[in-house]
């Protein structure tokens, strides 16, 4: 079953009583909340996605929920909890599914050590996965839904799961999170994106999430292997190019962004020095999707 | 205080460092720090050398081994640049000098 054979009540039926039993990749996640745009932004984004047994296991339990105190009502708030506790402070109410979202990510980065966690977006193509590190704001989430409508298979836009073993990527298909320019930038360049409803004044500024491609999402278990790291930059006013980027300064990218390198110690410097033996590693600028679009398609054609 | 061309050096146990090397460019792992760093091609030769050492080495017997010079006297520059390089690797931690 998947959360859009659920009719809406379903939906907000199990959000509200016992939890909704989410699969995202590797990972059950069971979600309570009574908040319509929780239930609205889960019925959207995760449309394509799993629903498991009610009865079944949940790596993580997580709630999204109004306190107890006047804030319910007044200038109203909501927590994110997970296993009872609240990791964060409260958000105003209606940046509720972006906080979820969030959450969502803390818990897989915090917690899922059977993998090293790169920060960067990942997508594939002929069983070949670029790794997409870069910082809020480098435009690696709008690069990431450029190339996921245009017959890129969405593996993650966040995390990055890379297996201990195999060295290969783990998909994590979500919702692609969009911010400021680039709302309007995926809307123009993606004309029939699911794009909900953009939620202002958050931390990041200005948020919508895009709904990650069903064929990504029906293809989660099919993990890739690292061919390219590419550190994105967008850059107003640059023309597309891929600039060599020496293996060390990739492997040093990225271990600045997993999130768990030290859990790992010995093991995580041997599986990232590994990944980048096997990959091409380059600085990529770009000011236009469609040019950047086009560089990545030569590139995979150039294998 | 001894000068730094005097003094003698030892990295950290071998088996404390993971250590690669990509088309001159070196990546280190210090396991007792958990610290990982990036480093230029020589300072990758100096930590490589002082890792393969038997003994403590001065800057002037690294730039020996370095094969630049066949007397450290003549090669002042390069001394003063490992003395800078085993410097920089005391306060990462990759190597200390010996006490007098």
């Amino acid at each position: 079953m998947i959360v859009a054979d659920l009719s809406y009540g379903e939906l907000t039926s199990r959000l509200a009583y016992g939890g909704l039993r989410l699969r995202t990749g590797p990972v059950v996640t069971r979600i309570q909340s009574r908040l319509s745009n929780v239930a609205q932004g889960l019925a959207l984004h995760y449309a394509d996605h799993a629903v498991e047994d009610a009865q079944g296991f949940a790596d993580f339990h997580v709630c999204v929920a109004p306190p107890r105190n006047l804030r319910r009502w007044v200038k109203p708030q909501v927590y994110f909890q997970f296993d009872g506790a609240s990791p964060f402070l409260p958000l105003p109410a209606d940046q509720a599914f972006p906080m979820l979202e969030w959450g969502l990510n803390w818990c897989v980065s915090h917690h899922c050590h059977q993998y090293l966690i790169v920060h960067a977006a990942c997508v594939e193509r002929s069983g070949l996965a670029v790794l997409l590190p870069g910082s809020p704001g480098s435009g690696k989430s709008t690069l990431c839904a450029a190339l996921a409508s245009r017959g890129w298979r969405l593996l993650s836009d966040e995390l990055a799961l890379l297996d201990l073993v195999t060295r290969n990527v783990v998909p994590l298909p979500r919702p692609i999170s969009l911010k400021n320019a680039s709302i309007a930038a995926i809307g123009r360049f993606v004309p029939d994106a699911k794009l909900g409803p953009p939620v202002h004044d958050t931390v990041k500024g200005s948020i919508a999430h895009m709904r990650p491609p069903a064929d990504s999402v029906r293809r989660a278990e099919e993990r890739a292997r690292p061919r390219w790291i590419t550190m994105p930059r967008y850059q107003s006013g640059a023309q597309a190019r891929l600039v060599p980027l020496s293996k060390a300064r990739a492997f040093m990218h990225l271990a600045d962004h997993a999130f768990n390198y030290d859990v790992h110690g010995r093991r995580g410097f041997d599986l990232l020095a590994q990944v980048v033996d096997g990959c091409d590693c380059f600085d990529f600028r770009y000011s236009t999707l469609e040019d950047a679009v086009t560089v990545f398609d030569d590139m995979v054609r150039q294998v | 205080m001894p000068s730094p061309s005097a003094l003698r050096w030892r990295s950290v146990r071998p088996d404390a460092i993971a250590f690669r090397e990509w088309d001159g460019e070196f990546v280190v792992r210090n396991e007792q720090s958990g610290s990982t760093h990036l480093l230029g091609a020589l300072g990758g030769q100096v930590l490589h050398i002082l890792l393969h050492a038997d003994a403590a080495l001065s800057s002037a017997d690294i730039v020996i081994a370095l094969g630049d010079e066949e007397r450290p006297g003549y090669a002042p520059d390069k001394c003063a640049t490992v003395d800078a390089i085993l410097q920089e690797f005391q306060r990462l931690g990759l190597a200390q000098p010996e006490s007098p």
